[in-house]
């Protein structure tokens, strides 16, 4: 079994880690939310600090497909909604354990022009409070006031320049604004450039994944960014530090994180045009946890409730994870054959020539107080009663426990590794414990696991999916049977969400089974005794939705996602001068002007001397020179001054007048006699 | 070309020089050098985008010359890719098409309001298209008020087509719908019981515009640039288009077919057009993710001339202006007497801050008399005088709109191409001709004066359209038109009423092709004022060409990208099929 195992590793390490092709996370997933992207949460991060074992990064985005150079009215955080990140880390407490809240305020330096950015002022100029409470939402405290939003990246004019704001470049503008809370969290707001990828194109032209021509959906676009970095300590629900934990799977240690947005119930627009009157209870809107629940798990009809609610009332949307709609698709018996893109997965029907867990059958069923799961997840002593609940849902084992419960080190949840051949229900290799059973849609953390290098070899975007694979396969971590060690990428989605982990991928091929095959219910094309790394083993793993990696890199430090794409790019452009009449203001401290003009009997020069002067006078000419008046003013100190112009039998025409005051002069002045 | 002109400053030239200026002027305009019309343009709305109308065009339809077609866009920035929920009509609002034939009355002469619905085929998926059958699939009912009238419905039942999203979703089958786009888009256009021509649904934007150098505090990129090449911030977007053919003789106050008018230039084919949409005052979110509406009905968003509120309404009165009907625009009359855009044109404000407008120098100094700077006086110092009488800048005409004080320099122009429409009226006619300076009569090239005092698109109907296949079809509209009236001998050798090539573009209503943009802020450089005699600062009173270095600058000024990222349908709705989600082209949108 090793050599197949060899085999499987060597291919994995060529193809899986190299291009992959993808879904939004939760961009303009629900009809409502599509509607008001201010509000729309896209993506929810939380990850182990590559830079810190004691801090835990928490990263909330919002507003899709932000067009960098989508002005005069760049997107920003909006007012009057609470945008906030809310963290299990105890079952025994109902409710949020801890919650921050950011509410933004939105100002207008200078409202006479219809730039963004001018003279070194800034419209629609936003700032934030955020606030923390550690009992379930009872009470707040405020612990960043005044954060600074930076401008978005509109270009060197707006954000380098003399005519802008000045700044260095843009980074600076990105680095000042990150605030450290009076209880010692880092916080950046702002906007960024949209970590995540997909191929949208194809995942909804009915699922069209394609390997070929796969293109970033989102890649040039940005969003907002609420990012928080805290140490493990202020989560961990007794206080502890990641080195007080027993183990880097210490259940202890698990969080559940989700983001949402929520608006008063009551918006009343104005008449006048004035910002709208907002009124009655908060209401939630937008929610995320789990990436792409509300985008390809839950069906149209049920988005925008599910939106609406928080997790503790997610027991009613348990069908969708039972049976995925997605789990059609990788069916023959139902549209597998019409959805050739996903044709390298394919749901076991006959594991270890038993189980089938296609969609509305048993899956393991049969199992059910069967003596064999003592000691398992799955008896009725633990929680068979959810991962067995009946004989048609047969996903409640493994996809619905990886978005509402998480997974538990116990068994049959630990790699096949060390499990005797064809007994999944064994003991095996810990790779995995994320298990908060709170019955709700939460990303979920364990918070002990040791970060993984992201200049690692072994890096991988897919997470737990790679910590198996390797768990499997690799000698580094099979020679020692079911001891409890760290893989890479142990620490990536399902197990929280790094920035690079590539979600739609991982969860594909778990609707596909893998996540079953890891812990010993292998493929239909299994032979009891043979390898377990059959060809739809292979198929499965080295299926890609696409994309696989983000169109930029991410920063090394907080907040780890990029700086936004700047709208503008590239030298500037430098219009042909064009000629002005004498305009010198400034430069001249006289000034001339004539009223009327074209006159018919008179015309009355207004001058300006801010000089004293003792030599005034005024010449006007004709139109090929000539001298035809001269009005001497003498002496006079600094002022404006007015005199009357009048001269018998003065021809029809153009005339000039020029102004002299000692060694000054003025621009000359044309007037226009008419008869 | 000018040897018919014996304006007292231009008397002496030769057939020479005269050869030598329409060169200039036809190089001038070979190559030009823009702002999104009205995309995202004020804080309330561009986030709303269902409600963010982004486009409005009114023109002759080149196809069907007795009709008129009115075009208007909403909802920006539409990913063709972005799912699984792709943008559509919103229900719950008023999308509306306003049109004003008359000064008689301040209300709406004829309104179109269109209504949209949705249903879901298949809720149990969470796809948007799947075996046949269509979320979120839209449908809509348009009803039409004439003179202030109840709303009668005239097409029940109309169908937007999906979007565009890709093979699967739209022709294969049994996934999808098994058709073509073409078909949809097609099977989507139907008759209202009075006549019109109706479409509503996706379309690529036909907008274009440097959005990123535009907004980067005017950092225009003039096309064909060998600096930085400007990039069409809207290309590769789709938006949803409101597209309406309608006969002539339903527009016109009397009935009237174009046939009937007195000539091309006919003031009582003058039509005001502008295009909002509303909301009901109250929203109310309720449980399990429902929403009511409820309350007065209250507009979000309008359009009428483009880039109004995009670029001449300054940040704090830009939610105003959306909300208030034309019918109270003279509040916003400041922003167009004084506007904001000519202190980037001007070496005594920002002008030496702006470098890509470089070319363009309004006027301190036209006619060695006149300076239509902000704050100047203009042509005030006219007013009342002699020099006027007879003209539109007499007081017993329009003197108190036109030259109100002597520190609204821009009232005689800009003002006038926004609240009025421009009226066959000394000194609104071209230099050609011109036998007494700028004052006196020359050369008519537009009447679309319906003085209604608010901001509307206005279309004087008995204006021939240009074939979109003449040689001297331009997308500079009104622009071109006038330097052929000046300078091509087909045109410049009298003062009737003659058709010039794109008389019929903007801002005498507005074609898909024509470049607002640059018109726009060619407009704002004063190039109005030096068609029609009041030249730039370096003309020389000695009679020497007008067509001086300045002119030649703001002629071959352009603002960026100066045609649409794709072509043009040939017939209605003319607007363009949808970029398709699954394999369109791409191209750098910034």
């Amino acid at each position: 079994m090793k050599q197949y195992f060899k085999k499987i590793t060597a291919l994995l390490l060529c193809t899986t880690t190299l291009g992959f092709s993808a879904m939004a996370s939760s961009h303009r997933e629900a009809p409502l939310i599509s509607n008001d992207p201010l509000a729309d949460n896209t993506d929810l991060y939380a990850f182990k600090s590559p830079t810190d074992a004691e801090k835990i990064i928490l990263i909330a985005n919002y507003i899709p497909f932000e067009h960098p150079a989508g002005g005069p009215n760049w997107y920003t955080f909006g007012e009057n909604i609470r945008y906030e990140i809310h963290i299990d880390n105890n079952t025994s407490t109902s409710g949020d354990d801890i919650i921050y809240r950011f509410t933004f305020t939105n100002t207008n330096e200078d409202g006479t022009t219809f730039f963004n950015i001018r003279l070194g002022k800034q419209n629609v100029k936003t700032t934030y409070t955020c606030e923390r409470s550690v009992n379930g939402g009872t009470s707040f405290t405020a612990i960043v006031t005044n954060g600074v939003v930076p401008p978005n990246n509109i270009g060197p004019r707006s954000i380098e320049s003399g005519v802008g704001l000045g700044a260095t470049d843009y980074n600076s503008l990105m680095t000042a604004a990150i605030a450290t809370s009076t209880t010692g969290e880092k916080v950046f707001c702002g906007p960024i450039d949209d970590p995540f990828f997909v191929d949208l194109g194809g995942a909804f032209d009915a699922g069209g994944f394609r390997t070929a021509g796969a293109r970033d959906g989102v890649a040039k676009f940005n969003c907002h960014t609420i990012a928080i970095e805290v140490p493990v300590a202020t989560l961990q629900k007794t206080g502890k530090t990641v080195a007080q934990a027993a183990n880097i799977l210490d259940g202890e240690y698990v969080i559940g994180v989700y983001a949402n947005a929520s608006r008063p119930a009551i918006t009343t627009l104005s008449a006048a045009g004035d910002k709208p009157a907002t009124s009655g209870a908060w209401a939630q809107v937008s929610r995320l946890g789990m990436p792409l629940t509300n985008e390809a798990v839950i069906a149209i009809g049920d988005k925008d409730k599910w939106n609406s609610v928080a997790p503790s009332a997610d027991g009613q949307f348990v069908p969708y994870f039972k049976n995925p709609e997605l789990a059609l698709y990788m069916d023959d018996s139902q549209f597998g054959g019409a959805v050739p893109g996903l044709a390298k997965l394919r749901i076991q029907k006959a594991s270890l020539g038993a189980f089938d867990f296609r969609n509305g059958k048993p899956g393991l069923f049969p199992l059910k107080g069967n003596p064999a799961l003592d000691g398992t997840a799955l008896s009725e002593a633990n929680f068979g009663s959810i991962l067995l609940p009946d004989n048609q849902s047969p996903r409640a084992v493994d996809i619905l426990p990886a978005f509402y419960t998480g997974v538990p080190n116990l068994r049959p949840y630990q790699l096949a590794t060390g499990k005797p051949t064809g007994n999944p229900l064994a003991a095996g290799k810990p790779f995995i414990n994320n298990f908060l059973p709170t019955l709700g849609d939460y990303l979920r953390l364990n918070m002990a696991v040791p970060a993984t290098p992201r200049n690692s070899a072994d890096f991988s975007p897919l997470g737990i999916v790679q910590a198996a694979v390797l768990g499997l396969t690799d000698a580094r971590y099979t020679t020692s049977g079911t001891a409890l060690q760290f893989i890479p990428n142990m620490d990536g989605f399902p197990n929280g969400r790094r920035l690079e982990d590539d979600v739609t991928t991982i969860e594909l091929q778990a609707v596909g089974g893998v996540v079953l095959a890891a812990i010993g219910l292998w493929y239909d094309d299994y032979v009891l005794g043979g390898s377990p790394v059959t060809p739809q083993l292979l198929n499965t793993i080295t299926f890609k939705e696409g994309v696989g990696k983000n169109d930029t890199t991410f920063k090394p430090a907080f907040p780890f996602v990029q700086t936004p794409w700047r709208g503008y790019t590239g030298a500037g452009y430098t219009g042909p001068k064009s000629n002005t009449f004498n305009l010198g203001v400034g430069a001249t401290p006289i000034a001339l002007t004539a009223f009327p003009s074209p006159f018919k009997a008179s015309t009355t020069f207004h001058y300006k001397l801010t000089t004293d002067a003792s030599n005034v006078k005024i010449d006007i000419t004709d139109a090929i020179g000539r001298k035809i008046a001269t009005i001497d003013e003498g002496s006079k100190s600094k002022g404006d001054y007015y005199v009357q112009f009048t001269k018998a039998n003065l021809a029809a025409g153009a005339y000039y007048a020029k102004m002299y005051a000692d060694g000054l002069k003025s621009s000359t002045v044309g007037i226009i006699k008419i008869n | 070309m000018f040897n018919i002109v014996k304006s007292r400053f231009t008397e002496k030239k030769s057939i020479n020089k005269t050869k030598q200026w329409m060169l200039t002027l036809c190089l001038a305009t070979a190559s030009l050098v823009s702002s999104a019309s009205s995309h995202r343009e004020a804080p309330l709305i561009s986030n709303d985008p269902l409600c963010d109308n982004t486009d409005l065009y009114a023109f002759r339809s080149p196809d069907d010359p007795n009709t008129v077609t009115i075009i208007a866009n909403y909802i920006p920035f539409e990913s063709p890719e972005g799912g699984p929920n792709y943008y559509t009509f919103g229900s719950n609002i008023r999308y509306e098409i306003h049109i004003k034939n008359k000064t008689s009355t301040t209300t709406d002469d004829i309104t179109y309001r269109f209504t949209f619905s949705q249903i879901n085929e298949d809720a149990s998926t969470f796809f948007n298209i799947r075996l046949a059958k269509q979320n979120i699939k839209t449908t809509y009912i348009c009803e039409k008020s004439v003179n202030g009238g109840a709303f009668t419905t005239v097409v029940t039942n109309g169908v937007v087509p999906p979007a565009n999203i890709g093979p699967r979703s739209i022709e294969s089958t049994p996934v999808g719908l098994n058709t073509t786009y073409g078909a949809l888009m097609t099977n989507a256009i139907t008759t209202a019981t009075g006549g019109e021509k109706v479409f509503c649904g996706p379309v690529d934007d036909p907008f274009f515009v440097d959005l990123a150098g535009a907004f980067d505090l005017g950092a225009f990129r003039p096309e064909g640039n060998t600096t930085n090449a400007t990039k069409d911030g809207l290309s590769r977007f789709n938006c949803h288009s409101i597209a309406l053919k309608i006969p002539i003789n339903l527009l016109q106050k009397d009935g009237k077919t174009a046939a009937q008018a007195a000539n091309i230039l006919d003031g009582d084919f003058v039509i005001g057009v502008w295009a909002s949409a509303s909301r009901q005052q109250i929203k109310t979110l309720g449980a399990n993710g429902s929403v009511s509406y409820s309350g007065a009905w209250t507009q979000v968003s309008r359009l009428g001339m483009p880039l109004t509120n995009e670029a001449i309404i300054p940040v704090g009165m830009k939610d105003k202006w959306n909300a208030t009907t034309p019918a109270n625009d003279l509040q916003f009359a400041k922003y167009f007497t004084n506007p904001e855009l000519a202190l980037y044109m001007d070496d005594t404000q920002f002008g030496g801050a702006v470098p890509a407008l470089n070319a363009l120098r309004i006027q301190n100094h036209s006619l060695g008399a006149y300076d239509f700077r902000n704050g100047k006086a203009g042509l005030y110092s006219l007013k009342g005088s002699g020099a006027v009488k007879g003209t539109a800048l007499d007081e017993a005409a329009f003197g108190g709109v036109l030259l109100p004080d002597a520190k609204s320099p821009r009232a005689v122009d800009i003002l006038p191409i926004f609240y009025t429409g421009v009226p066959n009226l000394a000194p609104y006619q071209l230099a050609t001709g011109k036998t007494g300076g700028p004052l006196s009569a020359g050369k008519p090239f537009i009447n679309n004066f319906l003085p209604t005092l608010g901001d509307m698109l206005r279309l004087n109907m008995a204006v021939p359209p240009t074939p979109r296949n003449d040689a001297k079809f331009s997308s500079l509209g009104i622009v071109n038109a006038a330097v052929l009236g000046l300078t091509d001998a087909a045109y410049n050798t009298n003062t009737s009423i003659q058709f010039i090539p794109n008389m019929d573009g903007f801002p005498n209503g507005r074609r898909l092709e024509d470049d607002v943009t640059t018109i726009e802020l060619q407009a704002v450089g004063g190039v109005a004022l030096a068609a029609i005699g009041l030249w730039y600062d370096d003309y020389k009173l000695d009679g020497s060409s007008p067509v001086t270095t300045n002119l030649v600058n703001v002629l071959s000024f352009s603002a960026g990208p100066t045609k649409n990222d794709t072509t043009f349908k040939t017939a209605f709705p003319y607007v363009q099929t949808p970029w398709r989600g699954y394999d369109y082209t791409q191209k750098a949108r910034f």
